[in-house]
């Protein structure tokens, strides 16, 4: 094996690579998916938590309440995002109706203390998105609420748990444990799966457009030329994951520990390219490789998260700088798979290319 | 009748094709691969998912309290004494010292803390859902009743609603008040039914669920009673396992259609079935035919397994063939495997989306009816939806599909197929193939017309991204965006003419042809508006999107102008000429509608 003829193939597919501009399209793909992402989690966060948004946390929300007089009014009444009326039911009822009110509370007079529990209605109107706001809102209330009940009836517990002191939440949400723990493992493998569906279109296209004859004439040998082919997908993985490190830096999410991410990256990649490469090699044909392929990916993908220390995990502990010494097995026994793989791989075109020319 | 049968034997000699290839060794592997996908899945569901372990570390100085952090694998607990603990502060991102909680004041500290709370929560909960005495431990409930309101949902899009003026006591209602019975104060279950239902809740927050809880915290398990912890807004998750299940199969098979395709285009192997004297329509048909009745079939079979109604496959039906629609032109335009994985992966990914988020918000948001999937969620829940929202949740997609086998049908030919051209030209060939070659005046109304439903989508799209922010930068953002798409939308027929032919736009044609686009467009939008989107236009959004169509010479006025300055744009500097022509126009085109909405004035 030469590794001038593996270079040589690797700069012919980058060529037809830059020519197509289907990298361009590659790359589109992911900020779309990142995009995404993250505007699903600002909107869902700003839904669940409104106050998040400084916007909306000015914004009083007018509800009623009904019934009984209890220590929760107060609650309510002290509550800035809340306007409290208290008011008749059925008056209650319609001016929710009229979308006037966002909530209407009714309060029965169960005692404090009393051996049944005290059950408020809660009325608030179908498919609306305001009345999740208020629910948020109310559910802290509620919890301060039932907080009071419990002291009352404490004497009937059979055993307390043990007290915490949780200090006032500043509210960060769940924003910094999506990013680290799912967004930035989940981008900068992304390239690695790209590119080993790419790997296949690259080695199954030799194939099926019958430019093998012409290999035959050149001094490359067929296992050169899947090198090649893996090598050019296995060099976009880190270029790729790199981009995205420095993305996410330039929009202050700081990366811990850069170079060694881009390590675990690529050696797992480089694995699942190699298992491209295979399946290519094997079915010859793009439909029955992508299809294998695709399907085993799936299966590879949940068995490796199911594991501790897996890739993945490694990528979110390297970037908040949590990782221990464990990483460097974990990476050892990769590489080593990946050394096997590549072997295997050899031997396979190797024989694929006798059989091939004995014809 | 004969046309009927060569769609039957299309369709067959498809089929008998497709198994041969795939024989191959494919039908063993495929079956021990979904054994072991099987096997993974269960294995997964019983370890969880290990993506955020020991992402934080916990300084703790009682074992009690460190025993009830150390099954949550995100946390790497360390056991110190207090001065020990004190001093080192900087290691941990959080340390519980007698009780008390202190984080680090960074954004991981905090994060850290969050989480701890939740397991908090959830660890009290354990121990009050043990209590003998119900009650004591939960001596709250709250009964969550939801009220129908007769207002149409356009008052209170994005969380506005008509406030109450302050200051003047308690409001009074307008219309005539219905007597509402009083509640009866007590819950009606027994302590033991719902001490059961308790211990289900608590037990569905597994490593798994973890996951899931940043979407949906907490589930309410026991009808319409819940604790005040448990109160949480009606968001269902059902809708990311709806899209796992029903549309990732339809996206792998529609794959194999796309590569049906793709494979008579290499090396020039479709000839054959080019030179048979039978229709293009009926080749694409039988071709499609046997994946479409597949597609069908396994959503049939999915929705047997579920126990759903049938009535989910009637939205399933555009989806299916809005798919089948991109897999044909995706595979008529690609020209190698690699152009052919991206495009289809980009389409896969664009198309889900737009069917998958707004249905998130399903119970939520009328928005949601955009995407057909809320459709199939509301059916699985139970809850009836009407003729109109079918079409406004469908309709779309219909179209676009309808538009998109038009243009195949018309390009399906040796000409197109075999030719090797690069990927942009090959789709204005492609547009320009459906477009009458003497009459470019017709052509341009024509092409107008047709962007109509591909306009609407990408915009519907756009709201759906942009409903998620803020209320300001939302309304902003969609103008621009709903702006640019029109304006390229108009300039496609435009520059295409234009590439072909530069020297045809003497000063009168172009204002011809100008004017000719911007009355398509106008009708297109009519027509498309009138027939489906009405619930849209009645929201704030709908103003912004749709504005234009309140007068008719008024918007007839905007798109004439805004295509004239693409195509001045266009004469005076070439084809570079274009990027500032849009620009240019997107701006007069924001102006106008900012103008309409009343913000300049």
């Amino acid at each position: 094996m030469k590794a001038w003829h593996i270079a040589v193939v690797a700069k012919k597919e980058f060529h037809g690579l830059a020519s197509e501009k289907t990298i361009l399209l590659a790359v589109l793909l992911q900020v779309f998916i990142a995009l995404f992402s993250s505007f699903l989690m600002v909107g869902l966060t700003s839904m669940y938590d409104p106050a998040a948004l400084s916007g909306y946390s000015h914004f009083r929300y007018d509800i009623a309440y009904a019934g009984n007089e209890t220590p929760l009014l107060g609650y309510l009444e002290g509550s800035t995002a809340l306007r409290v009326h208290q008011m008749d039911l059925s008056a209650a009822i319609e001016l929710l109706k009229e979308r006037r009110l966002s909530a209407v509370l009714y309060v029965p007079d169960t005692r404090p203390d009393s051996d049944d529990p005290v059950k408020i209605t809660l009325y608030t109107l179908t498919d609306d998105l305001q009345g999740a706001v208020v629910d948020v809102r109310l559910k802290s209330v509620f919890l301060q609420y039932e907080q009071d009940l419990r002291t009352v009836r404490a004497s009937r517990l059979d055993v307390t748990p043990i007290p915490l002191q949780v200090p006032a939440s500043a509210g960060s949400g769940d924003f910094f444990g999506f990013v680290y723990g799912l967004l930035v493992p989940l981008l900068v493998f992304l390239p690695g799966i790209l590119s080993a569906a790419l790997v296949i279109d690259l080695v199954t296209e030799e194939y099926q457009h019958g430019t093998l004859e012409t290999l035959v004439s050149t001094p490359v040998t067929f296992a050169e030329m899947v090198w090649g082919k893996v090598l050019t997908c296995a060099i976009l993985v880190p270029v790729q994951a790199g981009a995205w490190i420095l993305l996410l830096s330039a929009n202050r999410i700081a990366i811990a520990n850069p170079i060694l991410i881009l390590l675990h990256v690529t050696l797992a990649s480089s694995l699942l390219i190699l298992l491209g490469a295979v399946c290519a090699l094997h079915y010859r044909e793009r439909t029955a490789a992508q299809f294998v392929f695709s399907t085993a990916l799936v299966v590879i993908l949940l068995f490796v998260l199911a594991l501790p220390y897996n890739p993945l995990n490694l990528v979110a502990r390297l970037s908040v700088g949590t990782a221990g010494a464990e990483q460097w097995v974990v990476l050892g026994a990769i590489g080593l798979t990946v050394l096997a793989l590549g072997y295997g791989m050899q031997k396979y075109a190797g024989r694929i290319w006798r059989e091939q020319s004995g014809k | 009748m004969s046309a009927g049968r060569d769609i039957a034997t299309i369709a067959r000699w498809e089929v008998k094709k497709t198994f041969s290839v795939m024989s191959r060794n494919i039908l063993p592997v495929a079956i021990v691969l979904f054994v072991l996908l099987v096997l993974v899945t269960g294995f997964a569901a019983q370890s969880g998912l290990h993506i955020q372990d020991g992402m934080y570390r916990i300084g703790v100085d009682d074992p009690k309290v460190a025993a009830i952090f150390a099954s949550d694998a995100r946390f790497t607990v360390y056991q110190e004494s207090d001065p020990g603990l004190a001093g080192n502060n900087g290691v941990y991102d959080l340390v519980i010292i007698k009780g008390v909680i202190s984080a680090n004041p960074t954004e991981k500290g905090l994060s850290a803390e969050n989480a701890l709370e939740r397991d908090y929560a959830q660890y009290k909960n354990s121990v009050y859902a043990n209590e003998s005495d119900l009650f004591a431990a939960y001596p709250l409930w709250i009964d969550t009743q939801s009220v129908e309101s007769e207002l149409n949902f356009s008052a209170t899009q994005n969380g506005q609603y008509m406030q109450v003026a302050p200051g003047r006591g308690p409001p009074l209602p307008q219309g005539p008040v219905e007597n509402v019975p009083t509640p009866s104060p007590t819950l009606g279950i027994t302590q033991e039914d719902l001490r059961q239902e308790l211990a289900t809740s608590s037990q569905e927050n597994t490593q798994v669920s973890r996951y899931t809880d940043v979407l949906s915290p907490g589930q309410a398990a026991m009808g319409s009673f819940v604790t005040p912890d448990q109160l949480s807004p009606p968001l269902p998750f059902d809708s990311i396992i709806l899209v796992f299940v029903f549309i990732f199969p339809l996206y792998f098979t529609s794959q194999f259609f796309m590569m049906s395709i793709m494979n008579e285009r290499i090396e020039r192997q479709g000839e054959p079935l080019l030179s048979l004297p039978v229709k293009t329509s009926s080749i694409i048909i039988g071709k499609m035919l046997p994946y479409f009745l597949g597609m069908l079939a396994i959503c049939a079979g999915i929705t047997l397994y579920i126990r759903a109604s049938p009535l989910v496959l009637l939205p399933l039906i555009p989806i299916i063939i809005f798919f089948l629609a991109n897999a044909l032109v995706i595979g008529m335009l690609s020209r190698s495997f690699k152009e052919l994985s991206f495009i289809s992966i980009f389409f896969s990914t664009v198309a889900t989306s737009y069917l998958f988020f707004p249905s998130i918000f399903a119970n939520v948001h009328v928005i949601s009816l955009v995407s057909p999937l809320t459709l199939i969620v509301l059916t699985i829940q139970g809850t009836a939806w009407t003729v109109s929202d079918y079409v406004y949740a469908t309709a779309l997609f219909w179209l676009t599909a309808a538009v998109l086998f038009y243009i195949a049908a018309q390009n399906f030919n040796e000409e197109r197929l075999f030719s090797e051209k690069k990927f942009l030209p090959r789709i204005r060939e492609f547009v320009s193939g459906i477009l009458p070659q003497r009459h470019p005046y017709a052509a341009l109304f024509l092409l107008a017309v047709f962007s109509i439903p591909f306009v609407f989508m990408a915009q519907m799209m756009g709201l759906v991204v942009f409903f998620n922010l803020p209320m300001p930068y939302s309304l902003v953002l969609l103008l621009v965006l709903a702006a640019l798409i029109e304006e390229m939308a108009k300039t496609a027929g435009i520059y295409t003419l234009f590439v072909r032919d530069p020297s045809f736009f003497s000063w009168k044609n172009l204002i011809l042809a100008c004017a000719t686009t911007a009355i398509g467009f106008l009708v297109g939008e009519k027509l498309l508006l009138f027939a489906t989107l009405t619930q849209i236009t009645e929201s704030v959004f709908g103003s912004v999107l749709f504005l234009s169509l309140g007068v008719l010479w008024m918007p007839l006025l905007l798109h004439f102008a805004c295509v004239l300055i693409i195509a001045c744009s266009l004469k005076a500097g070439g084809r570079k000429g274009l990027i500032p022509g849009l620009i240019a126009a997107t701006v007069v085109h924001c102006c106008y509608n900012l103008y309409i909405l009343g913000w300049i004035r």
